[in-house]
């Protein structure tokens, strides 16, 4: 008994073993994810935690690290930025009065508001991914606070992505900067279509595609880009970032050019998730 | 039992290092593969089944959160584990360079199936760019912290081995 169990456990067998459940595994993948859920629920339990308390340790010796390296560059800034303070209080009392006006405006015309103020929920991002190959992260909050897959995720007045998966207390989310990330966008004052595509060869240089312009139009360098009315996933009228370069491809029919996100997509730490997906808002 | 305890343990702490300490270390967006270390370093100490072990959990936690096809990288890791314990006492212990030769093969050749699955059938053919931008850095990154982390986990490795059953260790043996 003891030798067949012992021949049994010759690293041959064991090896052949693990590949056919590693191949099952990958097999199933395709089709669902779950087999894997559970496991996946089980495991952040344990590992969130850990990985919540480890972030803060870092996220404290970086702060403390930078404090010390930007308290001269911040005493300088601080007096630019008084300056700009000033002008701005003024631009922003302008602005609210436009504002009232609008509203004024849209309760003459019997108008509701386009966008109404979505329900947003707060997260802290607590890790990145394991590989070099994507820039996904986790965020703390999960099924448990109400949120599922597909809710938008804006940071800092731009859209981030949108989330793929959703476990117990954490979730993920794919940026709009990933490689086979497609978002369906649009010039923000004419309403002109584009694709927003993510390029991880242009990680380097901060940018993304912008894509599938009709010809003819002009677009100037800054232009905002925003979500589209027609995307399924997206929220109408989201910031992603600003036009950078469109010229005419080469077959006369479309232009292209690329797109400078809004989001510091190296410096995320919290980011908000609308709890208003687009697919409902569409039914009710 | 209790040396492959501590490696689930070693195993789980260097993912959650990984995944919350990637982004303070990274140089021009590349972190170094820790998890990759291990079925490496225990394959190379305690043989084949070892390895595995150990290539095998760290794996299925690196595929767990992020990867889309689960089980890949346990796979991929797993072979580096087996291939690791090939070795397994037929160099001194302190013979690094075997170890290092393996770890080298082992992650350059995750890193290769890493872009064939993710990005060649996706119509990313421009191989010679990921290879020098994300392979590549990621091999010596992983080299380096691999020879500062090779003694320490070695001593741990013989401190857990000396309390270890002595039955383990003949158990071990047939395995070469």
């Amino acid at each position: 008994m003891k030798n067949k169990l012992s021949a049994l456990m010759n690293s041959k067998y064991i090896l052949i073993a693990v590949t056919v459940l590693c191949a099952a595994f990958i097999g199933t993948s395709f089709f669902t994810d779950r087999l894997v859920a559970p496991l996946r629920d089980a495991v952040s339990t344990v590992v969130m935690p850990l990985q919540k308390g480890m972030n803060y340790i870092g996220l404290w010796v970086a702060g403390k690290y930078d404090t010390l390296q930007e308290l001269n560059s911040v005493l300088e800034e601080n007096k630019k930025l008084q300056g700009q303070v000033d002008s701005l209080v003024e631009e922003n009392n302008q602005l609210k009065q436009e504002s009232y006006e609008l509203d004024r405006l849209r309760q003459l015309y019997e108008l509701d508001e386009k966008y109404p103020g979505y329900e947003k929920v707060a997260a802290r991002v607590i890790g990145t991914t394991s590989t070099n190959w994507y820039s996904t992260f986790t965020v703390d909050k999960g099924s448990r606070d109400g949120i599922e897959k597909d809710m938008n995720v804006i940071a800092g007045g731009g859209l981030v992505g949108i989330i793929t998966d959703v476990g117990l207390n954490y979730s993920i989310v794919k940026t709009i900067i990933e490689d086979n990330s497609y978002v369906s966008a649009m010039l923000i004052d004419t309403g002109d279509i584009c694709t927003v595509e993510g390029d991880i060869e242009l990680m380097d240089s901060g940018l993304i595609h912008l894509r599938y312009f009709k010809s003819g139009l002009e677009i100037r360098n800054g232009d905002k880009i925003v979500t589209s009315n027609i995307s399924d996933k997206y929220l109408q009228g989201i910031l992603i970032g600003y036009a950078k370069d469109v010229a005419t491809d080469p077959n006369n029919l479309t232009q292209s050019g690329y797109l400078l996100p809004a989001v510091d997509f190296a410096h995320i730490q919290e980011v908000l998730i609308i709890k208003q997906k687009k697919e409902k808002l569409e039914e009710g | 039992m209790k040396r492959k305890l501590a490696e689930l343990v070693l195993v789980l702490f260097f993912y959650v290092l990984q995944v919350s300490m990637g982004r303070a270390v990274c140089i021009g967006g590349i972190m170094p593969n820790l998890l990759v270390i291990l079925p490496v370093v225990f394959g190379f100490l305690n043989g084949k089944n070892e390895g595995m072990f150990a290539g095998f959990f760290a794996g299925i936690l690196y595929d767990l959160f992020f990867s889309g096809l689960f089980g890949f990288s346990a796979l991929v890791f797993v072979y580096i584990g087996y291939f690791a314990g090939v070795f397994y006492q037929k160099y001194e212990q302190n013979e690094m360079l075997v170890p290092l030769a393996v770890l080298v093969a082992g992650s350059f050749s995750f890193g290769f199936l890493s872009y064939v699955g993710n990005f060649l059938l996706h119509n990313r053919l421009n191989a010679m760019y990921f290879i020098s931008r994300f392979i590549l850095p990621e091999v010596i990154y992983t080299t380096i912290v691999f020879v500062a982390l090779y003694k320490p986990l070695a001593y741990l490795n013989t401190k857990l081995y000396s309390k270890d059953k002595r039955r383990m260790h003949n158990f071990d043996e047939r395995n070469i």
